[in-house]
């Protein structure tokens, strides 16, 4: 085998994270030499996804207020023997906790690379299915569709028209410009009150569509309407009942180890525990290549280092986050609602501003949970995982836990917490808050069409970007039978 | 192809040091071709499918390769995601590939899922003369370890290379619980085609 240091790479590419392993598959066909490396010993980077005992070693790492991508975490666990198996916590490796929750609408490009790239094979989709509002210590379900709507006790008439008229509107808002660019940067809420007569409850239900981490008074209109129309066409694409879906085994980590298999099915060296210390650009004696030097003290030399955004820029987004295990599989939250649909695995629980506070402080932006069941491979069968979400602030991390022990209390079951991760997340840079959207952000896809243009040269042919045939594993399927015994 | 549906699939990995033998015995078993030139790792392949029939039973076996992740030991939990058994092969003219066996167990005790069944296989048998490891040690470890079965092959001669394959799927499928957990599908999303999917769309 050749060593490394004697071969002229195509690209070194730094860090597996979910954008670099996209990249990484981007180019698996492309015949060029590709160098992956991580200096993390596991696979993911910033969309990892951990056992209870790497979290631990993760959280020794990130606790910090450096000013890493993840800083301030800490851990809280049970100390419960219960002899019930779902109140206690199970073996190390019984969970796949995610860094990487991201719900991936069915309309998302990124669906359709992967089935294009044919990895989507080595990858088990599960349907986000209820979404609900949690007020008045209840949670309500968001309707799913105009059946739905028409249902619901809880609109009024009145309601019900404008609620009507809006989703008419907002599936065709982009050749309905004169009704919306008037108010491009007002606020969704005041433009659903003006131009819709919305109340405030009906407010909340088409804000929570957005996600939208801001306030609502920062949540803008021409912002939030691609992605409320995102949301209500994406309802139905794979089936009823769901919008947008989630790999099992912890989501953007899975599509990433998937995609760097197939980056090295294409002939990629990967190396992990190993990072870029520093780089020497190309010179004439380089032969006008980049000299890499490896933290494992390999210099190795390449036409292109693809290396992770670099700007620690401190005034980046930050967001608060929650992951929790609990003692319960959470039925009523994942049960079928529309005829002939798949069992949900995720939920998505909102809290418009204002539902949960803590002494001294109210909660002036929305918190979002994510409810993943057991059948993600998540946790074991009993348990449940929570991903909690929200803007940091002074008093977020209490504001968080409020709110996950506000949601269990609407719970018929009582379900108990077993286990509690607090982290702070920053964005990866002022301009750039992808790596922070609660759904899988297509920009992001945009970012590794243009990394693989680069390596590629002159050989980039935009209609080949992430289309391959199935390799020949699949197709060899003839009928002779190995007689064995 | 609709009987096709019926048959179980099984997902069995090859894993164990570069060079050992992995890809060629795959590659031997399932489209008897031997390469005595290629010394480079084989590029491309992914999986290979293989049916199998053990006591009158038709299985489908999903032949996973390592893909050269093994070269610096960085095969993803993904890899070992369901498989319901490991082949860890060394090489019998290469003492440290049986040495660093130990190292691959533990990687699979750590990865597999519990359950998941075992076989150890000495590969190059046709290398007698540059024999460093002992049919009884590679039996030994095999014993130690709690494999499934041992055996030695040549890919090279075509000895032996059905045998690993056959007797692990026959390990297998005598552990049902192994096998019931493929069919626990129930929530799972089909995003290629069939329902509604996106392989013809242009959209
Ligand atoms: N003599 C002999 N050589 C073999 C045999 N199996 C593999 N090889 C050679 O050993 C080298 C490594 O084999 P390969 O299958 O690529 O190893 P892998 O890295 O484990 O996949 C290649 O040069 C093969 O031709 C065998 O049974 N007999
Ligand atoms: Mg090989």
């Amino acid at each position: 085998m050749e060593p490394l240091t004697e071969t002229k790479w195509d690209a070194v590419i730094s860090g597996t994270g979910l954008k670099h392993s996209l990249l990484a598959l981007a180019l698996s066909r492309s015949n060029k030499k590709i160098l992956h490396v991580d200096q993390n010993k596991y696979y993911g980077d910033a969309e990892a996804a951990f056992s209870l005992q790497e979290v631990d070693e993760w959280v020794e790492k990130v606790g910090g207020e450096t000013p890493e991508h993840f800083r301030n975490a800490s851990l809280w666990k049970t100390t419960s023997e219960s002899s019930n198996e779902s109140e206690k916590l199970s073996f190390s490796r019984a969970y796949t906790l995610t860094l990487s929750p991201q719900i991936i609408y069915t309309r998302s490009k990124l669906l359709s690379q992967l089935v294009t790239s044919k990895v989507y094979r080595q990858l088990e989709f599960q349907a986000v299915g209820n979404w609900w509002i949690l007020a008045e210590n209840t949670l309500n379900r968001l309707p799913n569709g105009r059946e739905d709507i028409f249902q619901d006790k809880t609109i009024d008439n009145r309601s019900k028209r404008g609620l009507m008229k809006f989703l008419k509107f907002v599936v065709d808002y982009e050749n309905q410009t004169e009704l919306w660019q008037p108010h491009v940067d007002s606020s969704l809420a005041g433009f659903l009150s003006s131009q819709f007569q919305f109340p405030t409850n009906l407010q909340n239900v088409i804000c929570a569509l957005t996600l939208s981490l801001e306030t609502p008074e920062a949540t803008k209109v021409n912002w939030s309407l691609p992605r409320i129309s995102r949301h209500l066409t994406s309802i139905g694409v794979f089936g009823p009942g769901f919008g947008a879906v989630l790999p099992k085994w912890g989501g953007g980590a899975d599509i990433s180890q998937v995609a760097c298999r197939a980056g090295a099915v294409g002939g990629g060296i990967y190396i992990l525990g190993t990072g870029v210390r520093e780089s020497t650009p190309s010179s004439e004696d380089t032969d006008g290549l980049t000299q890499v030097h490896l933290t494992n003290e390999d210099v190795v030399k390449t036409r292109h280092l693809i290396q992770p955004l670099q700007t620690q820029s401190t005034n980046a987004k930050v967001v608060s986050k929650i992951i929790a295990v609990v003692s319960s599989s959470l039925t009523s939250l994942f049960k079928n609602t529309v005829e002939g649909s798949p069992l949900a695995a995720v939920s998505v629980i909102v809290f418009p501003v204002g539902t949960v506070d803590v002494e001294g402080a109210s909660q002036n932006t929305p918190i979002y949970i994510m409810a993943h069941s057991n059948e993600t491979g998540e946790c074991p069968p009993g348990q449940c995982v929570l991903y909690a979400t929200m803007l940091q602030s002074e008093r977020s991390h209490e504001l968080l836990d409020v709110a996950v022990d506000a949601f269990l209390a609407t719970l018929e079951d009582k379900p108990s917490l077993l286990y509690k991760l607090y982290y702070e997340q920053q964005a990866e840079a002022e301009s750039s808050e992808t790596s922070l959207d609660l759904a899988f952000n297509d920009s992001i896809l945009d970012d590794v069409e243009s990394m693989w243009r680069i390596v590629m040269g002159e050989e980039a042919d935009q209609a080949m970007f992430m289309r391959f045939e199935d390799r020949e594993g699949m197709n060899n399927d003839d009928d002779e039978i190995d007689e064995g015994y | 192809m609709a009987s096709d549906e019926s048959i179980p699939t099984l997902k069995i990995l090859m894993i164990g040091p570069s060079g050992a033998g992995k890809s060629a015995l795959l590659i031997r078993y399932v489209d008897d071709q031997f390469d005595s030139e290629s010394s480079t790792a084989t590029i491309g392949v992914d999986f290979k499918m293989k049916k199998l029939s053990v006591h009158g039973k038709a299985y489908r076996l999903n032949l996973l390769d390592t893909a050269g992740q093994e070269r610096f030991r960085t095969l993803s939990n993904s890899y070992y995601r369901g498989a319901h058994g490991i082949i860890l092969v060394y090489d019998i003219s290469n003492r440290d590939s049986f040495l660093a066996m130990e190292r691959w167990f533990e990687e699979v005790e750590s990865n597999a899922q519990p359950g998941a069944v075992t076989y150890l296989v000495g590969a190059k048998m046709d290398k007698n003369a540059q024999r460093t490891v002992k049919l009884e040690e590679g039996q030994r470890m095999a014993e130690e370890r709690g494999c499934v079965g041992f055996c030695e092959v040549s890919s090279k001669t075509r000895e032996n290379v059905r045998k690993p394959f056959v007797e692990i799927v026959d390990a297998v499928v005598k552990k049902p619980e192994l096998l019931s957990d493929g069919a626990r599908r129930t929530g799972t999303v089909g995003i290629g085609g069939g329902q509604g999917g996106y392989d013809g769309c242009s959209c």
